[in-house]
């Protein structure tokens, strides 16, 4: 089995996200991570090495800072990592982005599932996943709460994967990409061993050449989407607004307006 | 392509998504903007008949819709085809869709397909010299992205659940119902379905997008029932301070705070929680908190976006009936 | 001169942090009131390496490096004030990587890739009713030849890890004297691996402790106990340079583990005091809070740098022999006369800051409070041996106490 995980660094879940004058996003002095919804699949992507054997590769897309996600991977126990990047690949949507990454997993040549985290805490589009999975033509298992059974002889794979009402179980061939959800399992911590493993790997970067990628298929110009705009949310007062009526169910109706207005229900 | 938007309507066992109908209607409202039309596409195994005529009741013009065994459970091999198949035919300049989980899967790949872009999870959708602009949270809402299609067309865009109102429907209303064409037999399709298991509410403190909390002022182990109520119109989780947990009213998991756990919910409402900083350090990253209190005095309120004074059990279940109204 | 960390010694802070502060922290009050470490906290520090990291990969350990184990060592400390899991850490590091350089290699076998995998306690015994520091004079437990087997009688009091070692199974490395001459000086006493389950003539006891709740306190008195030969560990009558060894390398180890439990207590304390209201401000605002504050950073990260470099010295030492047993004699007991101490003061700052709350449970300082005053009071060496220490390393050999007291 030969078992790829896309991952990507983001800033740690706790940063205290801001953006200056020239538009510039900035996470203070908080750490790179992991993608936290990646740790889901690199887990995933063990347990099925342990169980079938074969090779867990890492994979990301993304400039030097990208190392600090393939690092955790391989202390966790990943095998391989692999880094794709060139300075054309800024500024790439998911559009972009899946086509890098088909791009990679297709020169591997070998692969038998592609794991991908449910979405990523930066950009939390929720694409990246089911695009690569279109790109490479493969049968899509986003969400998978439960990977029932992989039959690496018969090449196929039954999952449950989550819907708004429920569990769906659903089988497919190998290859697939499948995008992995909390619950699916709890990701171990990185270890000592896996540590000094990660701290003395080599890392090779793969250009677009490598993968044979067309440059105008990546950054701005591969991409659908742009963000020529991004802001911090208007700040709020120091002290709550106490909602005044003369009813109690008057106030409750305006505090429910308040809260669609605010869009957390 | 031209100024129509195209809208898709997904069900559940012949029942469409609120999620969808909220699609509808920004796209109505958007439509009517750009002087386009709005069409709906709905499809499924059978009996679409009632939910197409919905589709319009909503604000659909026309309603696309195809009913086959292949289409009977959802996948994205064959809903794609179709969406993409239908797109081509009638040309929609803008697609959009609920940004449920059967949204975000079937959006991107349809975009892929297309080539084009795709702006998931909107929480506002607005024309801009005749270009549509979006806003979407990202880093956990902590900053805002304004995002646009700017070359690509069709342009598909998925719509965050709750973020646009649903519309009233209007009876009175007339369109066309289309029947499309279905391209896929069953032996093309790799994904077999082969079973479904409904989930039975209880949503985990961590994953809630909402948590409803209760302190000292629940009085009890069922002053949390009305707390429950609330929590399961807004599919949220029940949180409690730690009076409330040494007292033994509720376990521990739910505890909040400094010797509980730390969250970080979309809203928290805090019913009868003074706010003591033990409780605070455990919460107050949420994006929207509501304090519910008898005393106006009571520190939670410095941290609340939100107060009212009032006892809880009032306030909750006032609370419980408004977004009720409103919600359901 | 280079104050940055190494890509292994952040990956590895990073990892202990995120399991310590996932795994440990929440759950510090309960280990407090239940008085034991869960079993799968235990499990969970062998998966990440954090059982006797030092002890080499052929028995299960991580072959650790004094810089990796001390940045551990602070990172749990920063985890659990407590210190109970820090305590479990750190006695396992600093004896285990003793028992991995001198223990019999049969043993090795039997015992090390049980301890790294959290199935067995190594804990080290040498106190006694006579006292603890001073070796020389308090050590009177006997081992005697007989034979195949070594005999021992005597007693050992204020063991960590008694009940563990009951409960797990494992060893304690005991230090007996072995040659009965007065004369004989330093040269008098040998480690032996003492497996207190299952080994006949060990009758244990245990103390009430007053903090660190989670690791138990014990002894063990000693009734013709019989050992093979190969629980002798290093050499015979060595057993109190062993001792030193042991004791510079679980000095350091305090010394990080403090900082980590200070670090923890000032950062719960800025929250607080920025929070915290009075006379219609943050009491972070007034002089007479943030002063005391300046001043104990400004303490902690001096003893955080002597701490670092104590253990610096001693891979310099291990593994480049570029510095001495002196040198590191004089820097672990640096950081081990000043980090409890300070902890302590520091804990009881932060305490007075939370107000009355910090002295009932609701506030952790207490839990902090009560466990860091077992490492200012004594545990490896007390603050007037270390004063020692350091002053045989500035004034020689000749000005030592003992010289005057043994004369007399």
């Amino acid at each position: 089995m030969h078992i790829v995980v896309c991952t990507k660094y983001t800033p740690d879940s706790e940063a205290k996200m801001s953006v200056d004058e020239e538009g510039n996003i900035s996470w203070g002095d908080s750490p790179l991570i992991i993608n936290p919804w990646d740790e889901y699949s690199v887990e995933e992507a063990l347990l099925l090495r342990d169980q079938h054997g074969g090779t867990v590769t890492v994979l990301s897309v993304g400039p030097e800072a990208a190392l600090e996600a393939l690092k955790h991977a391989v202390a966790m126990g990943a095998d391989e990592a692999v880094r794709v990047w060139d300075e054309a690949c800024a500024g790439s949507d998911t559009l972009a982005t899946s086509y890098v990454l088909a791009k990679a997993v297709e020169k591997m040549g070998d692969v038998d599932l592609v794991l991908c985290g449910k979405s990523t805490i930066d950009a939390q589009t929720w694409q990246t996943g089911v695009a690569l999975a279109t790109r490479l033509g493969w049968p899509s298992l986003m969400y998978t709460i439960n990977l029932v059974e992989l039959r690496s002889e018969e090449r196929s794979i039954t999952v449950e994967r989550l819907l708004e009402e429920g569990r769906q179980v659903v089988e497919a061939p190998l290859p697939a990409v499948l995008g992995t959800t909390k619950g699916i399992n709890e990701p171990r911590y990185t270890s000592f061993i896996g540590i000094r493993k990660a701290a003395q790997m080599e890392y090779p970067l793969w250009t677009l050449e490598d993968i044979g990628a067309e440059r105008e298929k990546v950054g701005p110009q591969g991409s659908g989407v742009r963000w020529p705009e991004v802001f911090e949310p208007p700040a709020r007062e120091g002290e709550a607004e106490i909602i005044e009526a003369e009813t109690i169910e008057e106030k409750a109706r305006i505090l429910t307006e308040m809260l669609l207005a605010e869009k957390v229900i | 392509m031209n100024k129509d938007i195209l809208v898709w309507v997904e069900q559940f066992e012949g029942e469409a998504s609120a999620a969808s109908w909220e699609a509808v209607g920004v796209a109505r409202q958007l439509a009517d903007e750009g002087s386009g039309g709005v069409l709906a596409c709905v499809l499924g195994g059978d009996g679409l008949k009632d939910l197409a005529e919905e589709a319009v009741a909503y604000g659909a013009d026309r309603v696309l819709w195809a009913a086959d065994p292949t289409l009977a459970d959802f996948r994205v091999e064959p809903y794609a085809t179709v969406l993409q198949h239908t797109v081509r035919e009638h040309e929609p300049g803008t697609i959009l869709m609920a940004a449920t989980f059967r949204g975000r899967e079937i959006g991107p790949a349809l975009a892929v397909r297309l080539e084009t872009g795709c702006i998931a999870d909107c929480t506002e959708l607005y024309f801009e010299n005749g270009q549509l602009m979006a806003t979407r949270p990202i880093y956990a809402g902590k900053l805002v992205s304004r995002c646009l299609i700017p070359e690509r067309r069709p342009q598909v865009v998925t719509t965050r659940v709750r973020a646009f109102p649903k519309p009233e429907p209007d009876l009175g209303r007339e369109g066309e119902l289309v029947e499309l064409s279905v391209l896929m037999a069953e032996d093309e399709i790799a994904v077999k379905v082969t079973g479904f298991e409904e989930s039975e509410g209880g949503v985990s403190l961590a994953d809630a997008g909402v948590i409803v909390s209760g302190g000292r002022g629940v009085a009890g182990p069922e002053g949390y029932e009305p707390l429950r109520e609330l929590a399961q119109i807004l599919n949220g989780a029940i949180g409690a301070s730690r009076a409330a947990v040494d007292a033994g009213w509720i376990p521990y998991e739910h505890q909040v705070g400094q010797t509980g756990k730390t969250v970080s919910p979309d809203l928290y409402i805090a019913c009868g929680i003074s706010g003591a900083i033990q409780h605070l350090a455990g919460m107050r990253t949420s994006t929207v908190i509501v304090a519910v209190n008898k005393d106006p005095e009571a520190p939670i309120f410095k941290i609340a976006d939100y107060g009212i004074v009032a006892d809880l059990f009032d306030a909750v279940p006032a609370l419980r009936d408004a977004l009720r109204e409103k919600l359901e | 001169m280079d104050f940055g960390w190494t890509e292994e010694q952040r990956l590895w802070r990073r990892a202990v942090r995120d399991f310590a502060q996932n795994e440990i922290a929440p759950r510090v009050r309960e280990i407090d009131e239940e008085e034991f470490i869960p079993r799968e906290i235990v499990a969970g520090m062998a998966d990440v390496g954090l059982l006797a990291p030092t002890v080499g990969e052929e028995y299960g350990g991580a072959g650790a490096d004094w810089m990796m184990a001390t940045i551990a060592a602070e990172e749990l400390g920063r985890a659990d004030i407590s210190l109970a899991v820090p305590v479990l850490y750190l006695v396992e590091a600093a004896w285990g990587f003793i028992f991995y350089r001198y223990g019999s290699s049969g043993l090795k076998q039997e015992y090390l890739p049980r301890v790294t995998r959290g199935e067995a306690f190594l804990g080290i015994a040498t106190t006694e009713p006579g006292g603890g520091s001073d070796i020389l004079g308090a050590c009177r437990t006997r081992g005697q030849r007989d034979g195949d087997r070594w005999v021992f009688n005597g007693e050992k009091v204020y063991i960590s890890g008694v009940r563990e070692s009951l409960d797990w199974g494992g060893i304690h490395l005991m230090l007996a004297r072995t040659d009965p001459d007065e004369d004989a000086g330093h040269r008098a006493f040998t480690f032996f691996a003492l497996p207190l389950k299952g080994t006949g003539g060990v009758i244990p006891t245990y103390f009430d402790d007053m903090g660190r709740m989670g690791i138990s306190t014990g002894g063990f008195a000693l009734d013709e106990v019989r050992l093979p030969l190969e629980h002798q560990v290093g050499e015979l009558n060595k057993g109190f340079y062993h001792a030193m060894e042991g004791f510079s390398a679980a000095r350091t180890l305090i010394g990080a583990t403090c900082v980590g439990a200070s670090e923890a207590a000032l950062a719960m304390g800025m929250d607080q005091i920025k929070l915290r209201e009075a006379f219609g401000r943050p009491i972070a605002s007034f002089e007479g809070v943030q002063f005391p504050l300046a001043n104990l950073y400004t303490d902690l990260e001096g003893v955080r740098l002597s701490t670092y470099k104590a253990a610096w010295l001693m891979d310099q030492m291990y593994r480049h022999g570029a510095a001495t047993h002196h040198d590191i004699a004089l820097a672990a007991a640096m950081a081990k006369l000043k980090a409890p101490r300070l902890g302590f003061s520091i804990m009881n700052e932060v305490a007075d800051w939370h107000g009355a709350m910090a002295y009932t449970k609701e506030c952790p300082i207490e839990m902090g409070i009560r466990g860091i005053r077992s490492y200012s009071i004594g545990a490896e060496g007390t603050p007037n041996v270390m004063r020692m220490i350091i002053a045989r390393e500035l004034l020689g050999k000749d000005f030592l106490p003992t010289l005057y007291t043994n004369k007399s």
